[in-house]
C-alpha cells in the first residue's frame, strides 16, 4: 500500500476510534443527540457528493430517497413486523438495497438527459416521491403520518444506539468514495466528470459508471433516513422529504469542498453544531430562512471550491512561495 | 363529457398562466444556460406587491401589472449583476441553480417576516364574476388571466423577432460567439433578458394573486411545476414551453375531475417521466451537441 | 501534497468538537438551583416555518398566562420562566428542542407545540424522561394512537370529534327537514378528513345518500374542478373537511359556480372570524356552521379575564384573538393548578391530572388514560354577519338556524 494510502486508512481509523467513543465520554444525552444530527448530515453529505461531486451530475433529488428509505422503515415495521431493539439496524441494509434497485430505472431515464434537465428531473422526484407518501394511504398512513414502534433502549443511554448506527454510515460512506477513488469505477467517474463524450468514446460503460456511483449513493441515503426515522419515531410527508435538509447537506458539501473525500464531512462537522447553536441564541427570531439562504450564498459566491480545495491551494502556494524565495535567495547568495 | 369539457377548458384558462411565468424560465436558460429557481419566488413576491397595492391603495391587480412589471425588470437586472453574472467557470449552470435556489429561500424568509404566513389572495368586485357560455361556466378573472397571458406572450415573440434587441437575444442564443464577434453585447443582452424574464414573471404573479391564494410557501409548487413545462417543453424553446404548459393545465384538471384530484399533479409528472423516456429534449428542445 | 490541509482540517473539526464538549461540561456541571429558584418550563414553538403564524398565537397565550401569574406572585411563592424555542416547524427540531430542554437546561415542565404532527415526536421524548405533557395543539388521532400516559389535550375533544355536535344536530331534525344526500370534500392533512370521513359515516348510517366524496391534496388553491363536480351533483348539504385556506377557497368557487347547498358545514375556515368575511365576502357567511373549541365570549373559567389582559397586552379587539392563544393560556392554567395542588413533581402531575375536572378557558377538561379529553366542541354558525355558538345548549348565545340562504343573502 503507498504512503499515501496509508495516511489516509490511518486518518479514517483516527475519526472512527475518535467517533465511537465520542458518545462514551460525553454522555449527556443532548450531546449525543447533536452528533446524531452531526453525523446524519455527514452521511448524506458524504453520499451526495459521491455520485455528484464525483460524476459533476448534480442530483437535487436525494432527500427523496431518504424519505423512500424512512417509510421504507416504518412500513416494514408496520406491515411485516421488523422486530425491536436493535434488529431494525440489521435489517436496514436490505431495506436500503431494496430502495436503491428501486430507483435504478428512474435513474436510468434521468440520466438520458443533459446535465442541467438531470438536475430538474431529479427535483420533481422530490414531489413525487412525497405525493406517493400522501396517496398511498393504506400503505403509508398518508398524511396522518406513520408512527414506529419506541424501542426500550436504556434511558441513560438512548440516544446512543442511534449514533452510532449514524457513525456506522458515514464510515461506509467515506469507505466507499474511498475505495471508489482508487479503484477503476473512480477513474471512469473522473473521465465522464472531465469529458463525457470522450469518455463514451474511449469506451467507457458511462451509463453503467454512473448507475453505480448513484445506487451507492441512494442506497446509503436510505439507511439514513431508515435511522432517522427510528429515532424520531413519527415520520409523514413533508418531515420526510424536506427540501432544507438536502439544501442543508448540499451547502455543506459546498462549505467543505466538493469533489474531496472528507470535505462533506467537516463541512457537516462545522455547520450542525453552528445550526444548533444558533437556534439556541436567536432562538425565536423569524430569520431562520433568511439566515441559512444568506449563508448558502455566501458559500457558494464567496468560496465556491469550499474549506478544503482551498486550504490545500493556500497551502500549496505558501509552499511554493517559500520554494521561490529559497531559490532567489539561493541564487542572489546571502539574504541582503 | 361536458364536465370533461368544463375542466379542459377550466385546464387551458390556468394554463396560460404557468404558460407565462415560465416563459422568462426558459428564456433566460436559453440566452445564458441558468436555470433561474427563484422564479416561483419572485411570481409569488410579484403577487404580495400586486396585494399591497391593491389592499392599501385600491389598484386594480390587473392594472398593478404597469406598476409591476417595471419594478422587478428591475429587481430582475439587479440579481443578475450581483448573483448571476458573477458566476464563472465549467461549473457556473449547475451553480446558478443553488444560487438561484438560495435566493428563493431568501426571498420565501423575508416575505415570511413581512407579510407572515397568512394567505393572501386579492379580491377585486368582480372576482366572483362568472359567465355561462354555451353551457359551460367560465370565471371572468381566470379568463382576464389568460387573456394577459396570452397578450403579453405575443408582444413577448414580436419582440424576439422583430426588434434589433430580439434578434440580439437569439442571435446570442444560437452562438454566443459569432453573436459578440458581431458585434452584441452579450454582457447587456444577459442582463436585460434576465430582467425581462422576471418581469414576465411578475405580471403572471399578478395574475396569480388574484386566482389564488398564496403565501411565501407557494412558491416550491410553483418552481416544481415551472421547471416540470420547461423541460417537457425543451429547455429553451419558448413554444415549448406554451405549449407544455397549458398541456399542463388540462392533464391536471381533467385528472382531478374524471380520476382524483390527489392525483392531478402527479400525473403530470408521470406525463413528464414517460415523455422523456421517449424523447430525453422535451418536445421542442434540441438535443445537446458536444462543444 | 494530501497531508497538511487535510490534517489541518480535522485538526479544526477536533477543536470544533472539543468546543461543544466544553460547553457541555460546564453545562452539567452548573446544578439547577432546586425549589427556591424560578420554575422553568420549555417550550418548543414554530415562530418560522410553515406553523409560524398559529405558533406566534401559541406563544401569546403561553406568554400572557406567564406575566399574568407572576404578577399575582408566580405559583408556590415562585416566579415562572419560559424558555421559548423556535423549531423552524419541523420534527427534528422540535424533538432536539425537548431533548435540550430536559437534559440540558433540565427545566422543570415542558409544555407542548403547535400542531400534532410535531406534538407526537416531542411527546414522545418529554415521555422517555417522565416529564407531563400539557399541550395545546396536538389533538390528532397520531397523538393519541402513541398511548402516551404523559400527555394532556388542553381543547375540550380530541379533534377528529369536532365534527360530532353538527351530526347530532342535523339528526335531531324531523325526517322531512333533513338533508337527503350530501358531498363531502376533504382536505388531505392529519385532521381534516378524520373529521369529515368520521362525519359521513355518522351521516350514512343515518341514512343521508353520499353523491360524491373527494380527497384533494393539502397544495390545492383551485377548487374550482371539485366544486364544478359537486355542483352538478346538486347534493343537499355540503361537508367540508378543510383547513382555513382551502375553507375559504372552497367557498368562494361555490360562489362562483353559483352552488348554494341548503346546509353548510367547515371544519375550519367560517370559524376564524375576523378573516372569513374578507376571503368571502361578507354578503356571502349567512347560515354556514364550523366547529369551535373556544369563543371570545365564552364564559369560561378566567376566560373573561383572559380576553381584558389579551387586548390589553397585544391590541387588537376580542374578536381578533385566535383560538390557538386561548389553547394555550389553558395549558397554564391547568399547571398553575395542579402544581399549587402537588408541587414540581412531573410523576405527581401525572397521575393528578387523571383524575379530576380541571376547569379553563376552555372550559372544564377531563382526560382519559392516553390523554383525549372527553368533552365536547362547539358549533358555531354565521348569522348576521358575526360568529356565533348555537350548540351546545349550555353555551349556545343564538339557536341553529337553517336551511342556509342563497349566495349574497
Amino acid at each position: 500500500m503507498s504512503r499515501a494510502a496509508a495516511f489516509g486508512l490511518a486518518r479514517g481509523a483516527a475519526f472512527a476510534g475518535a467517533g465511537i467513543a465520542f458518545p462514551f465520554v460525553f454522555s449527556t444525552a443532548w450531546i449525543v443527540n447533536i452528533g446524531v444530527l452531526t453525523l446524519m448530515y455527514a452521511a448524506l453529505a458524504t453520499a451526495w457528493n459521491l455520485f455528484s461531486g464525483y460524476t459533476g451530475y448534480i442530483t437535487l433529488g436525494q432527500i427523496a430517497f431518504f424519505g423512500l428509505g424512512a417509510y421504507s422503515l416504518g412500513i416494514t415495521f408496520e406491515h411485516f413486523g421488523a422486530g425491536s431493539g436493535y434488529n431494525p439496524f440489521y435489517a436496514l441494509p436490505l431495506v436500503g438495497a431494496g430502495v436503491a434497485i428501486a430507483s435504478i430505472p428512474v435513474a436510468w431515464i434521468a440520466l438520458r438527459t443533459r446535465h442541467m434537465t438531470f438536475a430538474i428531473v431529479t427535483l420533481t422526484l422530490l414531489f413525487v416521491v412525497q405525493q406517493l407518501a400522501f396517496n398511498l394511504h393504506s400503505l403509508t398512513k398518508g398524511s396522518t403520518g406513520l408512527m414506529l414502534p419506541t424501542p426500550s433502549f436504556p434511558i441513560s443511554s438512548y440516544d446512543t444506539p442511534f449514533y452510532l448506527a449514524m457513525l456506522a454510515l458515514t464510515l461506509l460512506a467515506l469507505g466507499l468514495c474511498w475505495l471508489t477513488l482508487r479503484s477503476k469505477l473512480g477513474l471512469m467517474l473522473l473521465a465522464i466528470r472531465e469529458d463525457e463524450e470522450k469518455a463514451r468514446g474511449v469506451g467507457i460503460r458511462v451509463t453503467g459508471a454512473k448507475l453505480v456511483a448513484w445506487s451507492l449513493m441512494v442506497w446509503i441515503t436510505a439507511m439514513v433516513g431508515g435511522v432517522w426515522a427510528y429515532y424520531l419515531t413519527f415520520i409523514y410527508p413533508e418531515s420526510s422529504v424536506d427540501p432544507l435538509v438536502m439544501i442543508g447537506a448540499v451547502l455543506m458539501t459546498f462549505l467543505g469542498g466538493r469533489g474531496t473525500l472528507w470535505g462533506p464531512t467537516i463541512g457537516a462537522l462545522v455547520l450542525v453544531p453552528a445550526q444548533q447553536y444558533m437556534i439556541t441564541k436567536l432562538g425565536a427570531s423569524q430569520l431562520y430562512l433568511v439566515g441559512y439562504a444568506a449563508v448558502f450564498m455566501v458559500v457558494l459566491l464567496v468560496l465556491p471550491r469550499g474549506i478544503l480545495p482551498s486550504l490545500r491551494s493556500g497551502a500549496d502556494a505558501l509552499r511554493e512561495r517559500r520554494r521561490t524565495h529559497r531559490k532567489r535567495v539561493a541564487r542572489q547568495g546571502a539574504p541582503a | 363529457m361536458h364536465q370533461l369539457i368544463q375542466a379542459i377548458i377550466i385546464g387551458i384558462l390556468i394554463g396560460g398562466v404557468y404558460a407565462l411565468m415560465a416563459s422568462g424560465l426558459t428564456l433566460v436558460f436559453g440566452i445564458m444556460k441558468v436555470i433561474n429557481v427563484a422564479q416561483g419566488a419572485l411570481v409569488i413576491l410579484a403577487a404580495y406587491l400586486s396585494y399591497a397595492l391593491w389592499s392599501h391603495l385600491h389598484v386594480d391587480p390587473f392594472l398593478s401589472i404597469f406598476i409591476v412589471m417595471p419594478a422587478m425588470f428591475v429587481l430582475g437586472v439587479a440579481v443578475q449583476l450581483v448573483f448571476v453574472r458573477s458566476l464563472r467557470g465549467p461549473d457556473a449552470s449547475e451553480l446558478s441553480l443553488l444560487v438561484t435556489w438560495a435566493l428563493a429561500l431568501g426571498i420565501e424568509g423575508v416575505l415570511s417576516v413581512v407579510f407572515k404566513t397568512t394567505y393572501r389572495v386579492s379580491l377585486p368586485s368582480y372576482s366572483d364574476t362568472t359567465w355561462t357560455v354555451a353551457g359551460y361556466q367560465i370565471n371572468e378573472v381566470r379568463l382576464l388571466g389568460f387573456v394577459t397571458s396570452a397578450v403579453l406572450l405575443v408582444l413577448l415573440s414580436v419582440l424576439l423577432t422583430r426588434t434589433r434587441f430580439g434578434r440580439a437575444v437569439r442571435a446570442t442564443v444560437q452562438n454566443p460567439t459569432a453573436a459578440e464577434l458581431l458585434g452584441v453585447d452579450a454582457n447587456r443582452v444577459q442582463t436585460l433578458s434576465f430582467g425581462l424574464g422576471v418581469s414576465m414573471a411578475a405580471a403572471a404573479g399578478a395574475v396569480y394573486g388574484v386566482i389564488y391564494p398564496f403565501n411565501p410557501g407557494s412558491h416550491y409548487d410553483l418552481i416544481s411545476r415551472l421547471l416540470s413545462i420547461v423541460v417537457l417543453g425543451g429547455l429553451g424553446s419558448l413554444g415549448g414551453a406554451v405549449f407544455a404548459a397549458v398541456g399542463m393545465g388540462i392533464v391536471e384538471s381533467v385528472v382531478a375531475v374524471e380520476i382524483s384530484p390527489i392525483w392531478a399533479a402527479f400525473s403530470f409528472f408521470v406525463v413528464l417521466i414517460a415523455f422523456l423516456l421517449v424523447r430525453p429534449q422535451g418536445i421542442f428542445g434540441v438535443r445537446e451537441r458536444t462543444l | 501534497m494530501k497531508h497538511s490541509p487535510a490534517r489541518l482540517a480535522t485538526l479544526a473539526a477536533t477543536i470544533s468538537l472539543a468546543a461543544v464538549a466544553a460547553t457541555a461540561g460546564t453545562a452539567a456541571a452548573r446544578t439547577t438551583a432546586a425549589s427556591a429558584g424560578p420554575i422553568k418550563i420549555g417550550i418548543s414553538l414554530s415562530l418560522s416555518g410553515d406553523f409560524s403564524d398559529p405558533g406566534k398565537f401559541a406563544m401569546q397565550g403561553y406568554k400572557l398566562w406567564a406575566k399574568t401569574v407572576n404578577a399575582k406572585g408566580g405559583i408556590l411563592g415562585r416566579k415562572v420562566v419560559l424558555d421559548i424555542k423556535d423549531d423552524a416547524s419541523s420534527p427534528t427540531q422540535a424533538a432536539t428542542n425537548y431533548q435540550n430542554f430536559i437534559t440540558k437546561d433540565r427545566v422543570d415542565l415542558t409544555f407542548g407545540p403547535f400542531s400534532t404532527l410535531l406534538t407526537a415526536p416531542s411527546a414522545a421524548v418529554a415521555h422517555r424522561y417522565g416529564y407531563a405533557f400539557i399541550e395545546p395543539a396536538g389533538g390528532g388521532p397520531a397523538v393519541f394512537d402513541q398511548k402516551l400516559n404523559n400527555v394532556f389535550f388542553t381543547q375540550p375533544a380530541p379533534i377528529v370529534e369536532s365534527g360530532d355536535v353538527f351530526v347530532r344536530w342535523v339528526l335531531s331534525l324531523p325526517k322531512a327537514k333533513r338533508p337527503k344526500t350530501a358531498a363531502y370534500p376533504e382536505l388531505d392533512d392529519p385532521f381534516s378528513s378524520p373529521i369529515a370521513e368520521r362525519m359521513r359515516q355518522q351521516f350514512e348510517k343515518a341514512g343521508i345518500r353520499t353523491v360524491y366524496k373527494t380527497i384533494y391534496p393539502s397544495e390545492t388553491v383551485d377548487m374550482t374542478p371539485i366544486v364544478s363536480k359537486i355542483a352538478s351533483k346538486k347534493p343537499d348539504m355540503i361537508v367540508g373537511g378543510t383547513q382555513a385556506g382551502d375553507g375559504y377557497a372552497l367557498v368562494k368557487a361555490l360562489v362562483q359556480a353559483n352552488f348554494s347547498p341548503k346546509f353548510l358545514f367547515e371544519a375550519n375556515g367560517p370559524n376564524s372570524p375576523g378573516e372569513f368575511p374578507s376571503k368571502v365576502g361578507a354578503s356571502n357567511t349567512q347560515g354556514i356552521f364550523s366547529a369551535s373549541d373556544w369563543f371570545p365570549k365564552a364564559k369560561t373559567y378566567g376566560n373573561p379575564y383572559f380576553v381584558r389582559q389579551f387586548v390589553k397586552t397585544y391590541g387588537g379587539t376580542a374578536g381578533g384573538i385566535d383560538p390557538g392563544s386561548a389553547e394555550a393560556y389553558a395549558v397554564g392554567q391547568v399547571a398553575q393548578r395542579v402544581i399549587s395542588k402537588v408541587g414540581v413533581n412531573n410523576a405527581k402531575i401525572i397521575a393528578a391530572l387523571h383524575k379530576g375536572k380541571w376547569p379553563t378557558v376552555e372550559g372544564t377538561l377531563h382526560w382519559n388514560a392516553i390523554g383525549e379529553p372527553t368533552g365536547k366542541f362547539l358549533l358555531m354558525e354565521w348569522l348576521g354577519g358575526n360568529l356565533y355558538p348555537v350548540l351546545p345548549k349550555g353555551v349556545a348565545t343564538r339557536k341553529p338556524t337553517f336551511p342556509k340562504p342563497g349566495w349574497g343573502g
